[in-house]
């Protein structure tokens, strides 16, 4: 099962997330289709881990 | 000519024309001191150093030798043109000729191609169908799981994984005539497909190469898919054109009869009137799927369009069903039009980039990143967390998963340049767009001034 973590930027700001299995940076743009998965994973119930402080 | 000439109601020459007519009064044939005209005729059989002024509504069969012709129209014409000039043909159809040492007007053979809608250069939707690329793997054979891309551009669906391996040139046989490289699929077991399972190899193409067939509308283009295939087993084989949404769907048969052979195929696809295709977006326009082995669930009728989700032909033959079958292709082509032209070869350079929208790496040629072969790495100077940016060879479809790597192929980490070795920080990316990206490093060892290499994968495939 994939799981995976927020990354924030400088600012605080959140538009890329790890997928932890295997260290894959994805950015949120809706044509990725790894960014579909994650939206498709979250729609499913489950919740990335919250970015490092 | 054969028959007999019948000379009937003579008139005065005035124009020095000789006219021959049909009883009905067509004109069949007419010369004078200029050149003869050709019409309404059926099965010239040669026409051999004759200078003609026009060919119309004619079907020549013979051979057009040592000839000028100034006009051609409406004519069908099967036979060789040899040492010929031809000024101009419109509307025609020059089937399995040799045209050889002959002029044709410039412009008049793209005027006639792109006035029946085919085009020339870049005929191919398929990328990398001569199956020339394979970054991710450099040749080696791989057993991909579900979704995952083997040689450039081609991935594989199937619902239960490990039931075949994937290599470019797998079996090392000596591929088709003009190819040097083949997509090859070797079965690990004798799997019997559930109803509800599929295995298939198979390409998405983006819909900004595929809007122009106006699938969907009552304007839909016929197209046209050839390849090369090659197979331990012998009989009827199947695959699927399919929309986006998974709900259109085009399923097709072909035939390998002999194994162990080359065999080219063609496969001629109505355009699909109904359902909804991606227009002129970076989406998937259309993905084609050759079957490996296919469930009853997911097969459907052969030759017309459903609205369903199927990946093959009913009936078609299971690759994965024998133990060690293979089943190899190459040439894939998918162009538009009723007819399946020569291959679209296209430099390699040309079609590297192509792949290289959808995926690129910068260990170059090497399947893996290691200390001795990755090619080219970003350097970057470490400002305590933040480093600087790097921009893609070529630009990607949509905003890339990104993966960073070190020189020892370790994902999420980086190395530092002074020893190669594997650094003590973090990595990750922000900023990633589908021209460019810059990496974070996080840890003990970004110290400033520490030099840090980074190497990465940038995925954007459909």
């Amino acid at each position: 099962m994939k799981t995976y973590k927020l990354i924030a930027n400088s600012d605080g700001s959140v538009n890329t997330i790890i997928r932890i299995e295997d260290n894959a940076c994805i950015p949120f743009d809706p044509a990725n289709t790894d960014y579909q998965a994650y939206l498709k994973w979250v729609s499913e119930g489950n919740t990335p881990e919250p970015a490092d402080e | 000519m054969a028959g007999t000439l019948i000379v009937s109601n003579l008139k005065t020459d005035t124009d020095n024309t000789f006219i021959v007519r049909s009883n009905t009064g067509t004109t069949l044939f007419s010369a004078n001191t200029t050149g003869i005209d050709v019409a309404n005729s059926i099965g010239a059989t040669a026409i051999t150093s004759d200078k003609i002024l026009s060919i119309a509504n004619t079907k020549i069969s013979g051979n057009i030798i040592s000839s000028q012709i100034t006009s051609v129209a409406n004519t069908q014409i099967t036979g060789n043109i040899v040492s010929s000039q031809i000024t101009s043909i419109g509307g025609s159809q020059i089937t399995a000729n040799t045209i050889a040492n002959s002029a044709i007007q410039t412009g008049a053979v793209e005027n006639y191609m792109n006035a029946a809608g085919l085009g020339f250069g870049m005929r191919n939707r398929i990328i990398n169908g001569a199956m020339v690329i394979d970054q991710r793997n450099a040749g080696a054979s791989v057993t991909p799981a579900d979704g995952a891309y083997t040689l450039d551009r081609w991935f594989v669906y199937q619902f239960v994984a490990s039931k075949f391996s994937v290599q470019q040139n797998a079996g090392s046989i000596t591929p088709p005539v003009g190819f040097s490289k083949y997509l090859g699929v070797t079965s690990l077991s004798a799997y019997t497909v559930l109803s509800g399972g599929a295995n298939t190899v198979a390409q998405s193409i983006e819909g900004f190469n595929t809007s122009d067939l106006q699938w969907g509308t009552a304007n839909a283009k016929t197209v046209t898919l050839s390849f090369q295939v090659y197979s331990s087993l012998t009989g009827t084989f199947g695959g699927s054109v399919q929309n986006s949404a998974a709900n259109r769907s085009y399923p097709f048969t072909y035939t390998i009869s002999s194994a162990n052979t080359w065999t080219s195929i063609s496969v001629t696809i109505a355009g699909d009137t109904s359902g909804t295709w991606i227009g002129s977006t970076n989406g998937k326009g259309m993905t084609i799927f050759f079957g490996l082995g296919v469930g009853s669930t997911f097969s459907g009728t052969a030759g017309s369009w459903a609205g369903a989700q199927y990946y093959s032909a009913t009936g078609a033959t299971s690759v994965v069903g024998t133990n060690g079958a293979t089943f190899y292709i190459t040439g894939v082509q998918l162009e538009k039009g009723s007819t399946a032209t020569s291959f679209d070869y296209r430099p390699y350079g040309t079609e590297l980039v192509l792949c290289q929208r959808y995926y690129e790496t910068s260990r170059g040629t090497a399947s893996t990143f290691t200390q001795s072969t990755t090619i080219a790495y970003p350097v970057f100077v470490v400002d305590t967390t933040r480093t600087s940016g790097r921009q893609f060879s070529v630009a990607k479809r949509s905003a890339p998963t990104v993966t960073i790597y070190s020189r020892n192929n370790t994902s999420g980490k980086v190395s530092t340049v002074s020893s190669g070795a594997d650094n003590a920080g973090t990595a990750s990316t922000s900023g990633i767009s589908e021209t460019g990206w810059s990496a974070t490093v996080i840890g003990t060892a970004t110290t400033a001034g520490v030099g840090i290499e980074v190497a990465y994968v940038a995925d954007s495939e459909l």
